[in-house]
């Protein structure tokens, strides 16, 4: 599956880390959408990862613009991490690797969890990918700086009054 | 009565219980996706509203932003499957009159943080359909709907 920027992101079917179905476009809503596919609880580079990025939500609260990130955790492991981080968005759980194997992200060097190789995706609306971030080595994720400037340049696009 | 911004319903609450549009009691607008679907007869609301036209605050004063992020930090995880539909109750484009949250069996009302504003009372209602729960981060009003309704 391709999944360069220009092409449309697959409406991922997942329960959320409460255990609802959700779809991606649902949670989408509209709005610009930072989707992060993470290894799982259990990686430091995971842990501090997402929590430059809860730091971030505060930003995203006020700013229409969705935080949605993605792992194999169980749904009642995600929503303790998700509480111990303070995250006020939404984790989806892939623990069948569902959608791991169609969109081609195996971590193929952890043979012990067979996690998602940390990927990052800032998405229009209508699931448009605007730019993908290798996150394998940690300096390939996305910075705040990075986010802030994607989310910025999606808006632009998509909200009509965006500049006078 | 307000005119309605698309994305809204009106809704009357007198104190004991919810009424359509048009019913007795004070009147605000909620999200309409929770009275959009099928119906869920014998749910419980949690109304933490009152009745008179003096209960109300800015949707922008930050104890009216802190009870949603709490909605989306841990009252929406904890209701779990419980969980109807959740909308605050706005009486125009800015301002706050209260929230109800829907469920379909009795839940921990007492920690209910939309409570810490305006005190709640639980009614058994027929009117609410279910609707996915806010995705979160956002807390903010989209044109004018009560949160988390509407869109751009």
């Amino acid at each position: 599956m391709k999944l360069d920027p220009g092409e449309r992101f697959p409406d991922l079917d997942l329960p959320d880390h409460t255990g609802r179905p959700r779809r991606l476009s649902e949670l989408a809503g509209g709005d610009p959408v930072a989707l992060l596919f993470s290894r799982g609880w259990w990686c430091p580079k995971e842990q501090r990862h997402l929590r430059e990025v809860t730091r971030l939500q505060d930003e995203f609260e006020v700013a229409y613009a969705r935080i949605v990130v993605v792992s194999i955790d169980a749904p009642q492991v995600q929503s303790a991490f998700r509480a111990g981080l303070g995250a006020r968005f939404t984790f989806l759980s892939d623990g069948d690797r569902r959608w791991l194997a169609r969109l081609d992200l195996l971590e193929d060097t952890d043979m012990l969890h067979r996690p998602y190789r940390p990927t990052a995706f800032t998405l229009h609306p209508d699931l448009t990918i605007h730019a993908v971030y290798d996150g394998y080595w940690y300096w390939g994720r996305p910075t705040p700086e990075d986010l802030r400037r994607d989310m910025r340049a999606i808006s632009r696009t998509v909200r009509k009054d965006f500049e006078r | 009565m307000t005119e309605l911004p698309i994305g809204a319903a009106h809704l009357s609450y007198d104190g004991r219980a919810l009424h359509g549009a048009t019913g007795p009691g004070r009147c605000f607008m909620i999200d309409a996706r929770c009275l959009r679907g099928v119906a869920l007869p014998g749910a419980y609301a949690h109304v933490c509203a009152l009745p008179g036209e003096s209960a109300v605050l800015e949707f922008d004063q930050p104890e009216v932003q802190q009870v949603r992020r709490d909605a989306l930090a841990w009252w929406i995880p904890l209701l779990g499957d419980a969980l109807v539909c959740i909308t605050t109750l706005a009486i125009d484009e800015s301002r706050y009159g209260g929230a109800i949250t829907v469920t379909r069996e009795p839940v921990a009302w007492s920690e209910d943080p939309f409570a810490r504003i305006f005190p709640g009372t639980v009614v058994r209602t027929d009117a609410f359909c279910e609707v996915a729960p806010p995705a979160g981060p956002v807390v903010e009003r989209y044109a004018g709907v009560a949160w988390p309704g509407g869109r751009f």
